[in-house]
């Protein structure tokens, strides 16, 4: 892959589609055969790029030449000139000014970065976050300008509403009735606030999106305020991220100074000002009334809605609350259109989605991709596949209140209702990816650990529900595990979901719900036969010495309980009564001469 | 009178013109990634050779920080933007990776295939 000279994007999105981008396609790969081409050349599909008018379309990289309204006939040109002479075919060529695109005029060459569309993250990357003038450059508060210029509230909120745009936490709330709602509260004193509590394991997206591009998301909380009828903003951020808040703090001030924020913004009648409100990092005050609490100074804990924020929330007042990546998409969708952005994504999921793509993969990373990609796309396309030749087993998506789908799902599109269907949820966009040396059970068992440590505690069915199914997967894990277990988890699991009062509770029994529907025969394995077959639960496995053990010694050293016997040069023995299962010796031996099993 | 946007269109022309002024035409572009994650992986080291060998006269080169791309197996990931040439991603980039860069990418134009990402 890295020696492709050309990289070739073809457009694959419906209306392209319709007008025969495959037959185009079909034509590009015949030429290429025949001028014998091919294997310089990696050619990829992309999901729509928002240029329907113009379609099909097909990007060349190096250098992001972007061709449209192409005819078959015109493929045997396209190679010719600019494949092998080097000349682009500027009769066919459409210059489209979007914000996303100084991101691939550096990074749109590579396989990784090039199946990627970048509306939130369009900046991370390019731009230095600790510049203003940077930001500028790139259009930055260009939208806010528009919306200060010439536009109503009522427009703003018509936009967002016609964007399609839906919350970026994981719930995918409708983004601008919220704001409707909030803004149609008669109170005088309202609340913006900015959701960057993030806490699933293994998720960095709104770190990463502040640390690369701060202004953003003030720019879209400034425009959320004005929609709303707001005057102050709060960014939610936990204290252990140091270098995010530290950026966001130095971006509120370059944009005080110049005018952007604070009294008259940009000599107008509108007043906005944004403060930092640092979390303790409680897993639960993400959870929009907690957090609220928390900001209000008291313990971080939910309560019932309704009412929601929308109506009365930080000090009772109606309060605006979206997630860091909501608020970063909100200037592209004021620039680009309403029209644009929701011409991107699926039939119900507009836009793109950011995901930390991390676990078992080639290729790991922030990504961000457009509605509609499926997960075979994302794992085995940017990812680039399983490391050392191993198997697929699984994804997990929405980290502890999400689930995991197996290999049957990997052509589910990425989008909030498709992969509820299948099972799991949107969430923030944590996605792990599994393979076949994992062990399912112990995988739920971490999940809960975790949701049992971050329980607040104010509802028995979550504080006291999750604690007994940790208990039962611990035991299964011991090889203590007992007939009934698995259908004992799925009871307490639908309690969970039904009783509990936050999200965090009901959404608590998924990852274990989710893994006994799919890979119900491997908590059956360790509860009748009591083995792991990923042999990662220790007390499930033995060690046993092989025939080719050449009597070295080394494990008869390490071995904390001396339960390895065996004379110098003859095979060694391991006395199953006394081993602890501790693996020392698994890792001492140098000729793989002892087994799990 | 003048609307927001007037402003803001001003505003964004003197930026250029600071951006600009501060050596953004040079010939080559340095970009290292400065994020948390580039940070812990060793980019603020890979940064100070950077900084050291401008200040000890490296010439027609404008070196900016930057955040996360995402390519997180790989980092510290630097840049090295040319107009009118592919852009270099260079991946896992050390102090000493970066005093080769300097030697062979800046100075003699020679992009150094085996680290490009």
């Amino acid at each position: 892959m890295a020696n492709k000279r050309f990289t070739l994007t073809c457009c694959d999105g419906s209306s392209c589609l319709r007008n025969q981008a495959r037959q185009v396609r079909q034509a590009l790969e015949e030429e290429l055969e025949r001028q014998q081409l091919r294997q310089d050349v990696e050619i990829h599909l992309s999901g729509c790029v928002g240029m329907c008018s113009k379609g099909p379309i097909l990007i060349v990289n190096p250098g992001y030449i972007m061709y449209g309204n192409l005819r078959p006939e015109d493929a045997v040109e396209i190679v010719q000139k600019h494949l092998v002479e080097g000349e682009p075919v500027s009769r066919l060529v459409i210059s489209e000014d979007h914000l996303f695109n100084r991101f691939y005029r550096i990074f749109g060459d590579s396989e990784f970065f090039g199946r990627q569309m970048r509306i939130a993250l369009r900046n991370c990357g390019i731009v230095d976050p600790e510049k203003l003038d940077d930001y500028l450059a790139m259009r930055g508060y260009e939208a806010l300008a528009r919306v200060l210029t010439e536009m109503t509230p009522q427009q703003v909120i018509e936009e967002v509403k016609k964007s399609g745009l839906r919350g970026r936490g994981g719930a995918g709330f409708p983004t601008g009735l919220k704001w409707e709602y909030t803004a149609r509260q008669p109170e005088s004193e309202k609340y913006v606030i900015c959701n960057a509590d993030e806490g699933d394991p293994g998720a960095f997206m709104d770190r990463s999106a502040i640390e690369g591009d701060p202004h953003t998301i003030l720019e879209g909380m400034i425009i959320g305020g004005y929609a709303v009828g707001s005057h102050q903003g709060i960014i939610y951020i936990r204290a252990e991220y140091p270098l995010a808040v530290k950026r966001l703090q130095k971006a509120i001030e370059d944009a005080r100074r110049e005018g952007l924020l604070g009294e008259r913004i940009l000599g107008s009648d509108f007043s906005f000002d944004i403060r930092i409100c640092l979390g303790a990092g409680a897993f639960v005050c993400g959870e929009e009334t907690a957090m609220i609490h928390s900001i209000e100074g008291y313990r971080g804990m939910p309560r019932p809605r309704p009412p929601y924020p929308s109506v009365s929330g930080l000090f009772g007042k109606p309060t605006l609350i979206n997630n860091v990546e909501t608020w970063a998409n909100i200037p592209v969708v004021i620039i680009e259109g309403a029209k644009w952005f929701s011409s991107i994504g699926t039939a119900t999921s507009k836009g793109t989605k950011v995901f930390a793509l991390a676990g078992k993969v080639h290729n790991t990373g922030l990504i961000e991709v457009p509605m509609g990609t499926t997960l075979r796309d994302i794992i085995f396309g940017i990812g680039g596949g399983i490391p050392n030749g191993k198997k697929f087993k699984a994804v997990q998506t929405g980290g502890p209140s999400g689930g995991c789908l197996p290999e049957q799902y990997l052509d589910t599109q990425i989008d909030y209702e498709s992969l509820t269907k299948a099972g799991s949820i949107m969430g923030s966009g944590g996605m792990i990816v599994i393979d076949e040396d994992s062990c399912m059970v112990k995988m739920a068992k971490f999940f809960i650990e975790f949701t049992q440590d971050e329980s607040c505690g104010k509802c028995t069915p979550c504080r006291e529900g999750t604690k007994r199914m940790l208990e039962i997967l611990t035991r299964i894990t011991k090889g203590d595990g007992r007939p009934g277990d698995i259908e004992k988890l799925e009871r307490l699991g639908m309690m969970i979901q039904k009783a509990s009062l936050c999200g965090l509770g009901q959404s608590a029994p998924n990852p274990i719900l989710s893994t006994i529907r799919n890979f119900r025969d491997e908590y059956e394995e360790h509860i009748h036969q009591k083995k792991c077959r990923a042999h990662e639960c220790t007390a499930l496995l033995s060690f046993i010495i092989q025939d080719n053990c050449v009597g070295c010694g080394a494990c008869k050293r390490v071995c904390p309980v001396n339960a390895i016997s065996g004379n110098r040069k003859e095979k060694h023995v391991i006395s199953q009564q006394l081993c602890i299962k501790c693996g020392q010796c698994y890792l001492a031996c140098k000729f793989n001469a002892i087994a799990k099993e | 009178m003048v609307t927001p946007m007037d402003l803001i269109k001003r505003k964004r022309a003197e930026a250029v013109n600071r951006i600009i002024s501060k050596g953004y035409l040079a010939p080559k572009r340095v970009y290292v990634g400065m994020a948390t994650c580039e940070i812990a992986a060793g980019s603020k080291e890979v940064m100070a050779v950077f900084q050291d060998a401008i200040a000890k006269g490296l010439t027609d080169v404008y070196l900016s920080q930057k955040g996360c791309a995402g390519r997180c197996n790989l980092e510290p990931t630097v840049e090295v933007v040319e107009e009118g040439k592919i852009p270099v991603k260079y991946g896992k980039v050390t102090p000493e990776r970066a005093r080769e860069i300097i030697e062979r990418h800046l100075k003699k134009g020679e992009v150094i295939q085996e680290w490009v990402i």
